[in-house]
């Protein structure tokens, strides 16, 4: 089930209003969230319930097996093919038919007649986040951060709807903390859910879609047909377009669990108006980077072995965390050119020190640039849609709408919070009724710029 | 321990003041409330254009209510007129051209006539008679429509024609279809593509979302898909092939399916196949039919998979309907190579 949607429109209150009516008795409470979390689920296919189920048991399991062991070996041994198992999952759902195929190519080349066997394999909607969820329950059990939950509240953290399919990737000590009572009724940010909510129907519809469909979509499908100046404003309101998409679906997600009475932790703080790549990953995702960072770039040594190693973390790092995105060779190249980035500025940070409008310029475009690669079919049309950059032509898709979203969206992550802050607080201090009117008001006007395709899926459904 | 402790820069405590559970469920329903009555007949209809299933009757029968209450008060008509500006489409049901109105051309002429048909030549594909056909000096914009099945075929084309000087628009409806009006009428559609296009060629790929009853004279409902529920479909195929053959000044290549994975759409898919064959008869002189149940079901029988340049390659994605990149490659082969044989411009 998608956000913007009828069904989901159905769905919620009922929900919510249930989820309040219950919430005292948490014994009816969680299944009842759980159910409805695998409603909300199964609308993508039935059948990846029984792999979220799979996932969730099988975590679980490990979790209690490693809180009774005291042997650190074992300890280490239990967590580690728990970690395997997970990552297998992924591995088969998401990189299976590209590891075979690339495999396969590589032993055609070297004559050998042995091919791996191929398989259409669905990719169950929202794979990537549910398994690293569970990955930080079943370590954070082990590093001794948090005792093993009771099953049901397990299941409850890894499938709660509003975080399901795209995160953000609530880490298990954030979320079960919050299972532990009922939450109190008395004290619901209405009015930061509901400002949320809005916000990230705007994104979504009004602005990722509109972009999607007059430029990006076009001229990334087909940038053969087109000369510099379209390229060029495609390759910007492309950085628009996935930021409006991947942000208002966190926005929708963070506001929907604030009215049902949870807190999720934030995952943009506005990252276009980062000086430098470290602090765009500080602005980015940043549920996904603090994961990376704690479980793979610590482990592997961090910064605590001298520059050379801290490079290669940050490499492996940024490389796995592109391909955490899909089996593509775009996506590796995206994490190369980020880590390279880091690298870079790691080398330099001390000995240079650019204005602050020349650190932005240069952070920002090499943003753009790795983007490319990113939303391409493939590296071939990458480099044509680099090469188009310099071909001289007409301007065919720069209308006032597409430039004047571009600039607006890059231009308010510039400008100082405090002015928009001020505007969010006075909205969410609107009477109830008010801001169910201004929701609805929103919805009606946001509705009306979807198109007859209806609303695409979000891009990060995908990963 | 909380992770506030832990990690302070992310944890964004919300802001504003705190009100009661009982206050976000009435903001929620203030919400829920207005959007029925501001938007009760998209309920109904979104409801109406989902798939069978558990979702669509719930949707369908908070619709049906929601629906009926919008039709009874004059605001959504009042919003729908206040935000059409917003709207990047054209209205695509009912009106001028649709399904709903009689036909024009050779369908009405045989009607009228109480009669069949005549048969003219341009029944006949020259080609097909050892003869050459005749050809078109330039292939300037090409059409590249359907619904989802014409994605990516029609990045595809866009691609490999783009060094011929083609100007190829993509235009894919998705989740419609011939045998459901509601969302898209592809009657008044085809004319609002030729009438605002006017493409020299029509690639046109549909028939993943068929199956839908179909209107008979008389009120009757025609359940799919036994012969007269075919021959409606044939009639209203052969329509749009009317409409984009623009009398002959263009030429369209109408793609067959592929057999989905699942048996019952097979049945679907095998009456549309059948159709088409029977619509393109007046019109093989401009009208091809492109085969890509034999291309990628070869005998009838599903398969996921085929050797392309001696390597095993999987063709169609998991869903068992559509084709993958590598099948949408494989279609615009055989695409481009009738271009080719109808346009000089392609030699």
């Amino acid at each position: 089930m998608v956000f913007p949607t009828v069904q989901f429109a159905v769905f919620f209150p009922i929900v919510l209003a249930l989820s309040w009516a219950l919430m005292s008795r948490q014994q009816i409470w969680k299944p009842f969230i759980l159910a409805a979390s695998y409603v909300f689920y199964s609308a993508a296919s039935p059948t990846f319930c029984l792999l979220l189920a799979g996932v969730t048991l099988g975590n679980q399991a490990a979790a209690k097996l490693v809180h009774r062991t005291e042997d650190e070996r074992r300890r280490r041994l239990i967590v580690g093919i728990a970690v395997a198992l997970d990552l297998a999952t992924l591995g088969v759902f998401k990189y299976y038919g590209f590891f075979a195929e690339e495999t396969n190519a590589l032993l055609d080349k070297a004559g050998l007649g042995l091919p791996l066997p191929l398989a259409a394999i669905a990719l169950p909607v929202g794979i990537s986040f549910i398994v690293f969820q569970a990955i930080s329950y079943t370590v954070d059990v082990h590093r001794r951060l948090l005792p093993p939950a009771k099953t049901i509240d397990v299941a409850l953290y890894l499938s709660f709807f509003p975080h399901l399919v795209a995160g953000p990737i609530v880490r298990a000590r954030e979320f079960l903390p919050q299972l532990q009572g009922p939450r109190n009724p008395r004290q619901v940010a209405v009015g930061a859910g509901v400002a949320l909510i809005v916000i990230g129907l705007v994104k979504k519809v009004a602005i990722a879609d509109f972009l999607a469909r007059e430029i990006v979509d076009p001229v990334f499908g087909v940038p053969q047909a087109y000369a510099a100046p379209d390229v060029l404003l495609a390759s910007y309101a492309y950085a628009v377009q996935i930021f409006c998409d991947f942000s208002g679906y966190t926005d929708i997600a963070i506001g929907l669990a604030l009215l049902m009475g949870f807190v999720f932790p934030q995952n943009f703080d506005r990252p276009y108006r980062a000086l430098s790549f470290r602090e765009f990953w500080r602005r980015w995702h940043m549920t996904l980077s603090r994961f990376l960072r704690d479980f793979l770039y610590i482990p592997l040594g961090g910064n605590r072995h001298g520059k050379l190693k801290q490079a290669r973390n940050l490499m492996i790092t940024m490389v796995l965390g592109g391909l955490w995105h899909g089996a593509a060779w775009g996506f590796v190249l995206w994490g190369f050119v980020h880590g390279a980035a880091l690298v870079i500025e790691n080398l330099f940070r001390g000995r240079i020190s650019p204005p602050a409008w020349l650190k932005w310029v240069l952070t920002f475009h090499v943003v753009v640039l790795a983007w490319i690669p990113f939303r391409a079919p493939d590296l071939n049309l990458a480099g044509s849609f680099l090469g188009r950059l310099v071909e001289p032509g007409p301007a065919t898709l720069w209308t006032v709408p597409v430039v004047a979203v571009v600039v607006l969206v890059i231009g308010l992550q510039l400008l100082p919070a405090r002015p928009m802050d001020v505007l969010r607080v006075r909205f969410e201090r609107l009477h109830p009724a008010a801001l169910g009117a201004s929701m609805a008001a929103v919805i009606v006007l946001v509705a009306a710029t979807v198109s007859s395709q209806g609303v695409p899926p979000f891009i990060y459904f995908q990963f | 321990m909380t992770t506030t402790e832990r990690d302070p820069f992310i944890l964004d405590r919300p802001t504003g003041r705190r009100l009661r559970a009982r206050d976000a469920v009435i903001c929620v329903f203030v919400a829920a409330v207005l959007l029925v009555l501001l938007e009760g007949r998209s309920i109904r209809s979104s409801g109406d254009k989902m798939e069978p299933g558990v979702e669509r009757t719930v949707v369908r029968a908070v619709g049906a209510p929601a629906g009926w209450l919008a039709d009874q008060l004059p605001l959504a008509d009042a919003v729908h007129s206040a935000t059409a500006w917003l709207s990047p489409d054209a209205k695509l049901t009912g009106g001028a051209g649709s399904f709903q109105t009689p036909p024009a051309g050779v369908d009405a002429a045989a009607s009228r006539a109480g009669g069949a048909a005549p048969i003219t030549e341009e029944a006949f594909d020259a080609a097909a008679l050892g003869e050459q056909p005749t050809r078109l000096a330039k292939l300037g914009t090409l059409l590249v429509t359907g619904d989802s099945l014409a994605q990516p075929l029609d990045v595809e084309l866009a691609r490999r024609l783009a060094g011929n000087g083609v100007r190829t628009i993509r235009d894919a409806h998705l989740g419609t279809g011939i045998s459901k009006t509601d969302l898209v009428d592809w009657g008044q559609l085809s004319a609002l593509q030729v009438r605002q296009r006017r493409p020299d060629a029509v690639v046109m790929f549909l028939g993943a979302n068929e199956g839908f009853p179909l209107p008979a004279p008389g009120g009757r409902q025609l359940q799919c898909c036994g012969p007269a529920w075919a021959a409606q479909y044939a009639t209203r195929a052969r329509r749009m092939m009317e409409t984009y053959r623009r009398r002959g000044a263009a030429r369209v290549y109408w793609l067959t399916l592929p057999l989905p994975r699942d048996a019952a759409r097979q049945q679907i898919a095998r009456a549309v196949n059948a159709a088409i064959l029977v619509a393109a008869q007046p019109f093989r002189a401009q009208v091809r039919v492109l085969d890509m149940t034999n291309l990628f079901t070869p005998g009838g029988r599903y398969r996921a998979a085929m050797p392309i340049s001696g390597r095993n390659t999987i063709v169609r994605r998991p869903d068992g309907i559509h084709l993958n990149d590598a099948g949408a490659r494989m279609a615009a082969d055989a695409v481009i190579a009738r271009l080719r044989g109808d346009f000089d411009s392609l030699r």
